[in-house]
């Protein structure tokens, strides 16, 4: 390696390229009022043409291109009118590229994604690239009710927001914690919210992969029923439910919808937080390989 | 408004931190949990630095104002500190020349005649008449060059005076012509808070005879440290020279103060903290990097020793040398001082081009010496930064290269005094006297631009306290052959040494790193 590459290596992974650059701990300044980046102009008209041209002609051919995805359920969303809020389980990358790509144009135009305020609104070019293709706006992890005021007034004005109550991509491809955001939206707007259950993301691109891998791996998104809040309901009550109804319908698009709703009903449905044991039986059972999707076989021998 | 220097923790997200590394730089990954002590911002520069120097000389400190100690037949000289400061020189117009021109303006408003100017370069090399010209000025370079402008000379017996023996039988001699003046007057530039005071006048004209008497082993072996002048036995001895020439002369000291303005552009992003550096600063150390790495060391040094640095001044004082020192401390320690809470095992520290004895010139392994083990080492308060016992590691090249006309001495020294022994004790007792006296070193000191004989043992004997604290010396990518010479040992890489010092220090030590230049002065608590 030249001498010139490496030094340039050395600046470049201690000064974080490509990231926002860290300030060691013993010097970090006290706690400012921070500055969401603004993200209003990827709503406007403009921002909407250009976004539906990217997210049609872009993000959705490549998505078919890299992986066999099947959209399920979406006949739910007849019952529904925006704004509603959409919840998913997390555990990859892909995953918001996948739930906007399976909404209908009509939905998907009217949706704005709840992206990590450190990760993606971190440097300006990845702020704005995000906003632009993914209409995402700000959400601060750590869970304040600053952080949901963007999302509160979005659904003000009719947009459809997509939430991943998680806060982050699961380590292991199972279901975490629910943060509480997402259902005090949904509680306190008083509006549904459609759990989507997301299979076979975790495989295709886990954490630490950057494109997904060879072989058009399988991916579903699945619409579940929506969750109403009840009158006098609190949030966390609420977000109980929510994540109930996600693992149902992970369940459903594991064996049956048939099946799934017996198993909830009795109280039976498997945890969505995967089997208890070390973290590598966790990972191991996550990463098993989805059936490849296909016509299912009529006759058989 | 400047921020003051602090202690950082490394951690996880702290990027490399940047050192000096000779003519080059060195990005270093510490060890989790290092501390390295940064510098202060550079404090804000007196906006009208004219007019503050009119009023210290029109309302000095315990002294009536300069105006009026000047009538038409007053014997004037004026000394001015030489070469060795600032560091780097600062950009024009130096203050000195500034000074200097205020003073001469009142000289001749006034109606003084006889006026001398005296670069007070003690047994340091004469500042060549380009070098003087920059400091004081073209316009009193223009008036007083060559015959009233001249570098002092320690060794023109004829033009030296014997003043008397202090009460601890020091002998102070000095300048004739600043002796037998009715108004001496030195300017200063304080760059660290050895400098100045009573050490302006005995040291900067006086002679070997006086200087042996500060300039030895034993002082420096009691000087804890030679930056804190309350607990310095150099400066006992120079503030006893002192007090006796202020009985018998009449000195009008006009001490000035700079900021930590240190490297302009595109070098700025030396002094600044490295997880701030923007992507033109990356860009900056990067190009900096590559043309260093890449460049013969003569071409290097020529491109570094063309830096001036943007210094802004902090404080102009005068009037009766105690009180105005006491002001200059102050003003020293405001833009120096950093707090650091308790010692190390092992200081690490980057040793840059420069130093105090080679503008324009080579910074060779002795002086490398001095640079790391004198002053680095001694840039504290209270205690070292390192225990005793402890390993300090340097970053440097050290080669084997000298400047034979400013270092003829160091030559010799390296060859033949070093190569018997390092032992500053026996160095002293055996080859001093007869380097001192060397009639060819003397000659080339008195009429070429060489460096006192001496000279060289001064700069050994000014490494000489950390050499009896310190258990290990390691420079990092050192040429091994000098730095053996030398007494010390070598490391390809910062982990290398590290494992080396496990030797003295363990193998989970406590690290400090200072970040020098520009200057602190820790206060170690």
């Amino acid at each position: 390696m030249g001498a010139l590459t490496k030094d340039v290596r050395r600046v470049a992974s201690g000064w974080r390229w490509t990231h926002k650059p860290l300030v060691p701990r013993s010097v970090e300044p006290p706690e400012q009022e921070h500055r969401d980046f603004p993200t209003a102009w990827a709503r406007t008209e403009a921002g909407k043409a250009a976004r539906s041209f990217l997210q049609g002609y872009g993000l959705a051919p490549l998505l078919r291109f890299e992986l066999t995805t099947r959209v399920e359920g979406l006949d739910v969303l007849q019952a529904l009118r925006p704004p509603v809020v959409f919840v998913a389980n997390h555990s990859s990358h892909l995953d918001a590229p996948l739930v906007l790509t399976s909404l209908p144009p009509r939905w998907r135009a009217r949706t704005a994604v709840g992206a990590a305020a450190d990760y993606f609104f971190d440097v300006w070019w990845r702020a704005a690239a995000t906003a632009l293709v993914f209409n995402a706006f700000p959400v601060e992890r750590a869970g304040s009710r600053k952080s949901t005021r963007l999302a509160r007034e979005l659904i003000g004005e009719g947009w459809n927001v997509v939430v991943f109550p998680e806060g982050t991509r699961s380590r292991d491809g199972w279901v975490g914690e629910f943060r509480a955001g997402a259902a005090r939206l949904a509680v306190e707007n008083g509006i549904p919210v459609v759990p989507i259950a997301i299979r076979g993301s975790y495989q295709a691109m886990p954490r630490g992969r950057g494109w997904p891998a060879k072989g058009k791996p399988p991916v579903t998104v699945r619409f579940g029923r929506a969750v109403r809040p009840i009158d006098g309901e609190d949030a966390l009550a609420f977000n109980d439910r929510v994540r109930a109804a996600l693992a149902t319908t992970l369940d459903e698009d594991r064996t049956t919808w048939w099946d799934a709703i017996r198993r909830s009903s009795r109280g039976e449905a498997p945890d969505a937080a995967g089997p208890a044991g070390p973290r590598w039986r966790r990972v191991w059972e996550a990463s098993r390989p989805l059936p490849a999707h296909g016509r299912r076989k009529v006759f058989t021998r | 408004m400047s921020r003051p220097g602090f202690v950082l923790e490394v951690d996880e997200r702290t990027p490399p931190t940047l050192f000096h590394h000779g003519e080059g730089f060195r990005l270093e990954k510490l060890p989790l949990g290092t501390r390295v002590v940064y510098p202060s911002e550079p404090l804000p520069g007196i906006r009208d630095v004219d007019a503050a120097i009119d009023a210290a000389l029109e309302n000095p400190q315990g002294s009536p104002p300069l105006r009026t100690l000047l009538t038409p037949g007053t014997r004037l000289t004026i000394a001015v500190d030489d070469i060795s400061l600032p560091l780097p020189p600062m950009r024009m117009p130096d203050i000195r020349g500034r000074v200097i021109e205020h003073v001469l303006e009142l000289a001749a408003r006034a109606g003084v005649d006889d006026v001398k100017i005296t670069i007070a370069n003690s047994l340091h090399r004469r500042m060549t008449p380009k070098e003087i010209k920059r400091a004081v000025g073209e316009r009193v370079f223009r008036s007083f060059w060559p015959e009233a402008l001249t570098n002092h000379d320690a060794e023109d017996r004829a033009n030296l005076v014997h003043i008397g023996q202090t009460d601890r039988g020091e002998d102070v001699e000095i300048n004739r012509r600043a002796a037998e003046s009715d108004l001496l007057v030195y300017v200063n530039i304080n760059l660290v808070a050895m400098d100045g005071g009573h050490k302006s006048v005995p040291v900067g004209l006086g002679s070997y005879k006086s200087l042996r008497h500060h300039h030895n082993v034993n002082t420096m072996l009691h000087s804890r440290s030679y930056m804190d002048p309350t607990s310095s036995a150099l400066h006992d001895s120079t503030g006893r020279m002192g007090r006796l020439l202020a009985d018998k002369l009449k000195i009008f000291t006009i001490e000035t103060t700079l900021n930590n303005d240190t490297f302009g552009k595109p070098f700025d992003f030396l002094q600044k903290r490295e997880w701030e550096w923007s992507v033109a600063d990356q860009a900056a150390f990067l190009a900096a990097k590559r043309s260093t790495d890449r460049t013969p060391p003569h071409v290097k040094r020529q491109i570094f020793h063309k830096i001036a640095a943007p210094y802004g001044v902090t404080g102009v004082t005068a009037g009766e040398t105690e009180a105005v020192h006491a002001i200059t401390l102050e003003n020293v320690h405001r833009q120096q001082v950093v707090e650091v809470d308790g010692q190390a095992d092992v200081l690490v520290a980057g040793l840059p081009y420069i130093s105090p004895y080679n503008v324009n010139s080579i910074l060779n392994p002795i002086l490398v010496t001095c640079l790391g083990l004198g002053y680095f080492y001694n840039m504290y308060l209270g205690k070292p930064l390192v225990r005793p016992g402890g390993t300090m590691i340097m970053f440097h090249p050290v080669r084997k290269e000298f400047h034979s006309v400013h270092h003829p001495s160091y030559i010799d020294f390296f060859e033949d005094v070093l190569a018997e022994t390092t032992d500053p004790v026996q160095i002293e007792a055996k080859f001093e006297e007869q380097f001192a006296n060397d009639p060819w070193y003397i000659h080339l000191y008195r009429s070429s631009y060489a460096y006192h004989g001496v000279h060289p043992f001064y700069m050994w004997y000014w490494a000489a306290h950390a050499m009896d604290q310190l258990g290990d010396v390691i420079f990092v990518g050192g040429e091994r052959s000098t730095v053996s010479r030398l007494g010390f040992r070598t490391a390809s890489t910062l982990g290398d040494a590290l494992d080396m010092a496990s030797e003295t220090v363990g193998s989970s030590p406590k690290i400090t790193a200072m970040k020098c230049p520009p200057l602190l002065l820790a206060e170690v608590r």
